[in-house]
């Protein structure tokens, strides 16, 4: 406290103060001799443990005077009093001991600390030091690696080869004798060469660009002189057209038709170019012709930006009328499906003559939404042809080129991909439309290069013309030949609906002199009703009766014998034979199923027609197969073995020339004509 | 019925042809080889086709297994009529008769083992041969057709023994009686002969046609099928089908059938007739029709029942006549199915 702290300072002072006079002299001397009492100075002669040794003594000491002291005041009397005193003394000391132990151990702790705080001083500016030291080689180093990595520009720059170089710059450029030496001295001449070099590159591309730029201007003149040729030798072409025509050399009607040929569809075009290249190649007969508008044709080409913005124009006026006036659903169906069924405004019209002069007028046409082609057909002959009765489909130009290739009967679409298309606007299917659009053979199909695999619809329009060139010649031949049998039977019908078997001249062998029976009536059936008749099942059941076939009932006559026969006419006639049926009305009901030589007689049509054939082209088969009914009919009635039990002659006598009448287990009639023997045999 | 189901492929001329001439094949004959699996049957185009009837009676038989194992043609005319041996297959139509081994039979390009032609009178048209008939214990084989006689030839030497004439008319059929080893034979004239082969004579002559009981004269006086069981033999044709005792030489049961019937057999205690019309008929010796089982084919010609011991898995009754199907009876009740060629 306050009188400890003066008694810490008190010392000082009256030590200093005991010789006052002396004292500034003391001072200085002390100074100067060392005498000047400093307690710091005595810390470093005194040795702390001792000091701690001294401490512990005292407060030993201390204790047991207090020990002491207490004992006395307990026990009380009057010694106790100076001994207490005695004691209180003792203890002041003690206590004085250990406050001069207290000061001398701040002093040692102050000391410490000064020394710990100039040391640590000492570390730190060593370690600022050592920082910025760092620090500087660090940057130093940076600066030395920057300086290191330093590209100069001139290495981005491809310099031509050292050998080069010495070769072509001029020497007051590449200064050999120093640049040998001194590879700067060398850069620095290269890239002397460097820019000399292009300075005069970029001279010379100066004046290319000026020249081009006149050769330009020298092109524009010309054009403009060409496109004003152009009018000039169109009117010369113009007017050389009456020599073409004189000289039978219609090349500007073939340019022509080449012109709108490039409006053709894909398909049409593979068609007409076959077709064309057949006709001048094999077959002079053919001619091809384009018909229809180009200009409708081009209209379908608009660019897609501006149809795109009339649409959304017309849209919009669409939507305020139709909002005032929706039309029904059934003229918009109808609308959709007109457009689904649309055709493409041009078509292809091909002709082929045929020897008696008669014309197949075949027109094909491109369904673009559907993407098939179809045909119209159209038969003309020279004469005007006066159509029997039953006739009457033969030419018809709805099935006069039905199942030209076996089963391609042009009633359904070939592209499978019509279906999806034909569910969505209603449309069942393509046979209603048939009659107004054209059929879709598959063979008109092949001929325009478009291939339908079975299974996949196709997507694409991909015309192919190997496909069309393979299947023109076949075609085209078969196209023929259907016409001028179908003609042929055309004539043959008017013939036979009066009575008359046709049979030419050269077909005569086949049959004997005399043919008694007689054919009366020839009449064409419906599919349906020849399917009601009861002895056609076995070949409605073969298969053989499709609804593509034509069906005529023919009726042989002799006596009171009646023979009905029913005739099924492939449209591949002829190398498709027409197939009879046979029922005989005479003494009872015979057919195939009851009797044999029914079933034998058919067979000699049916099986055997290969001998009726006739000379080719075989147009003869019907009539030599109705021939040969009669003479089996004949055969058949003289050759029944007489009943014994009925009286009378027998109604038709024998008068062919039989070797045997009945023969084998079944009892065959002999109903082989031999020729010219002229008797009958079996097979 | 099964019938042929529609065909849809497109018909090109050789599809059409192929299918008139189904339309139109009758087949004449059948037989059955010496192991009782194959079933050989021949048509009116010369051809053979070989069956095999335990892959088609098999559980797994499918539509393929249905259809001949080989087709070849054999003969340039019909093939009348087949028999065979225990290694032959023998099968005569024009004029000729030719053997095949029933080993290399189901070989493709098979060719027959031997021909023979009997020596014919007239050479003006060949004859043709209706019915074959093998005599074991001679070793022997009987040809009669269109000639009116019964060549008999040797199977080992090939040679013609004897001819037996009498017929008048071409012979239909033959039958063999084994007891006495006699022939009997009908033909068109409407007789049917006994012939002794020992003696090569005619030992008994039936004209059928002369008794009224059994004489249809409508139908004409031919005798188109023959069966015999020593005692006793049925025929039938143009006259109706008749069982007559053979000592006697009388009619003891006229079987009331309408249409000619072209085959005629005894099994068991039945009798088993076919013709005209597209059923068999089972007749009782009573002359009760017992049952009358529809085929599929409007007119038949031939029935073979197959009984060789080697395979009794494929007893069964197969008939053919006026069609390109052999019908298949497992149990005589009803058509199990039908082979076609």
């Amino acid at each position: 406290m306050s009188t400890e702290s003066s008694k810490k300072r008190k010392p000082k002072v009256i030590r200093s103060d005991g010789t006052p006079t002396e004292g500034k002299r003391n001072r200085s001397d002390t100074e100067q001799e060392g005498r000047y009492y400093s307690e710091e100075a005595e810390v470093d002669l005194r040795d702390p443990g001792r000091d701690y040794e001294l401490y512990k003594y005292t407060c030993q000491e201390l204790q047991r005077l207090m020990a002491e002291i207490q004992d006395l005041k307990s026990r009380g009397g009057k010694d106790a009093a100076i001994e207490i005193e005695e004691r209180r003394i003792q203890s002041c000391v003690h206590f004085m001991t250990l406050k001069k132990l207290n000061r001398l151990a701040h002093i040692r702790l102050k000391k410490g600390r000064d020394q710990t705080h100039e040391a640590k001083q000492k570390v730190d500016a060593y370690h600022l030091q050592l920082q910025n030291l760092l620090y500087e080689v660090m940057h130093l180093q940076k600066e030395i690696t920057k300086c290191l990595e330093f590209k100069s520009k001139h290495e981005e720059i491809d310099l031509v080869s050292l050998e080069e170089f010495y070769k072509e710059a001029p020497t007051d450029i590449s200064k050999a004798e120093v640049t040998m030496g001194d590879p700067h001295q060398q850069t620095l001449a290269r890239l002397d060469w460097e820019l000399e070099q292009r300075k005069r590159l970029a001279e010379k591309y100066r004046e290319c660009l000026s020249n081009k730029e006149k050769i330009l201007k020298e092109i524009e003149v010309k054009k403009e002189y060409l496109s004003s040729l152009q009018p000039r030798l169109n009117s010369i072409m113009q007017a050389s057209l009456p020599v073409q025509e004189y000289l039978f050399m219609p090349f500007d009607q073939a340019h022509k038709q080449y012109e709108t040929a490039r409006h053709l569809p894909p398909p049409l075009y593979v068609l007409f170019v076959q077709a064309t290249a057949y006709g001048q190649a094999c077959d002079k007969t053919l001619s091809v012709a384009i018909e229809g508008s180009v200009d409708e044709a081009k209209a379908l080409f608009k660019p897609p930006d501006d149809s795109q913005d009339d649409e959304s124009d017309s849209d919009a006026e669409e939507e305020q009328t139709t909002k005032r006036r929706r039309p029904t659903l059934g003229v918009q169906l109808d609308d959709k499906r007109k457009e689904m069924l649309k055709r493409h405004p041009l078509s292809v019209m091909v002709d082929l003559k045929c020897k008696d002069d008669s014309v197949l007028h075949l027109t094909f046409y491109y369904l673009m939404n559907l993407n098939i082609l179809t045909v119209k057909a159209k038969v003309t002959t020279a004469t005007e042809l006066i159509t029997p009765i039953s006739a009457g489909d033969l030419l018809s130009p709805d099935s006069v080129l039905s199942c030209l290739y076996p089963g391609d009967h042009g009633k359904k679409t070939p592209n499978p991909a019509n279906q999806y298309q034909f569910d969505k606007v209603g449309i069942l299917t393509l046979r209603d439309y048939v009659l107004d659009l054209g059929h879709p053979y598959l063979w008109v199909q092949k001929l325009g290069g478009l291939h339908f695999p079975k299974e996949q619809p196709q997507h694409t329009v991909i015309a192919d013309h190997s496909l069309s060139a393979s299947h023109m010649e076949t075609t085209m031949k078969l196209l023929k030949t259907r016409v001028q049998s179908r003609l042929a039977l055309h004539k043959q019908f008017a013939s036979l609906e009066h009575g008359i078997v046709p049979v030419t001249s050269d077909c005569q062998y086949l049959f004997p002199a005399k043919v008694v029976s007689r054919l009366v009536k020839w009449v064409t059936i419906v599919h349906e009703d020849y399917m009601e008749l009861h002895y056609t099942k076995d070949i409605v059941e073969a298969g053989l009766a499709g609804d593509t076939n034509l069906y005529y009932l023919a009726l042989i006559e002799r006596g009171t014998a009646k023979l009905q026969a029913a005739v099924v006419l492939n449209p591949g006639y002829s190398s498709i034979p027409p197939i009879f049926q046979l029922c005989l009305n005479w003494k009872g009901e015979k057919t195939n199923s009851n009797d044999d030589n029914i079933r034998a007689m058919e067979s000699e049509v049916n099986v055997c027609y290969k001998e009726l054939c006739g000379p080719r082209p075989s147009h003869q088969l019907l009539t030599n197969q109705l021939q040969r009914l009669c003479v089996l009919l004949d055969v058949y009635l003289e050759t029944e073995s007489h009943d014994d039990s009925v009286e009378g002659p027998k109604e038709f006598p024998q008068e062919k020339m039989c070797l045997r009448l009945f023969r084998g287990p079944s009892r065959m009639k002999p109903f082989k004509y031999n020729h010219p023997q002229g008797f009958f045999s079996h097979r | 019925m099964e019938r042929a189901t529609q065909l849809a492929v497109p018909l090109g001329q050789t599809e059409v042809f192929q299918a008139l001439q189904r339309l139109h094949m009758t087949i004449f004959s059948q037989s059955v080889s010496p192991c009782g699996k194959f079933l050989a049957a021949g048509n009116n185009y010369g051809q053979i086709a070989i069956f095999s009837l335990s892959a088609a009676l098999s559980s797994e038989a499918k539509e393929e297994s249905k259809k001949p194992v080989v087709t070849f043609q054999a003969h340039d005319g019909p093939v009348y009529s087949m028999v065979s041996t225990d290694r032959h297959l023998l099968s005569a139509g024009d004029g000729e008769v030719k053997a095949w081994l029933w080993a290399e039979i189901l070989k493709k390009g098979c060719k027959e083992v031997w021909r023979r032609q009997p020596p014919y009178r007239t050479s003006l048209e060949v004859p043709e041969i209706n019915a074959l008939l093998l005599v074991p214990k001679e070793n022997s084989l009987i040809l009669a057709g269109g000639d009116c006689q019964l060549h008999a030839m040797d199977l080992e030497t090939g040679t013609f023994t004897r001819a037996l004439r009498g017929h008048t008319d071409y012979i239909h059929c033959l039958a063999l009686r084994e007891r006495s080893p006699e022939v009997l034979s009908g033909g068109e004239d409407g007789a049917v002969r006994l012939w002794d082969l020992r003696t090569a004579k005619e030992a008994q002559t039936i004209e059928v046609y002369k008794h009224e009981e059994c004489s249809r004269p409508h139908n004409g006086r031919w005798i188109g099928c023959l069966a015999t069981d020593s005692d006793w033999m049925v025929c039938g044709g143009g006259p109706a089908l008749t069982l007559w005792h053979l000592r006697s030489s009388t009619p003891t049961t006229i079987f009331p059938m309408r249409a000619p019937q072209k085959h005629v057999t005894f099994y068991q205690d039945l009798i088993l007739s076919a013709g005209q019309g597209h059923c068999i008929n089972h007749w009782q010796l009573s002359g009760e029709l017992k049952a009358q089982v529809p085929g599929s084919s409007p007119g038949l010609l031939s029935l073979s029942l197959n009984q060789q011991p080697a395979a009794p898995e494929c007893k069964v009754l197969t008939s053919a006549g006026n069609s390109c199907r052999v019908d298949v009876f497992t149990n005589l009740g009803y058509r199990a199915f039908s082979l076609s060629f």
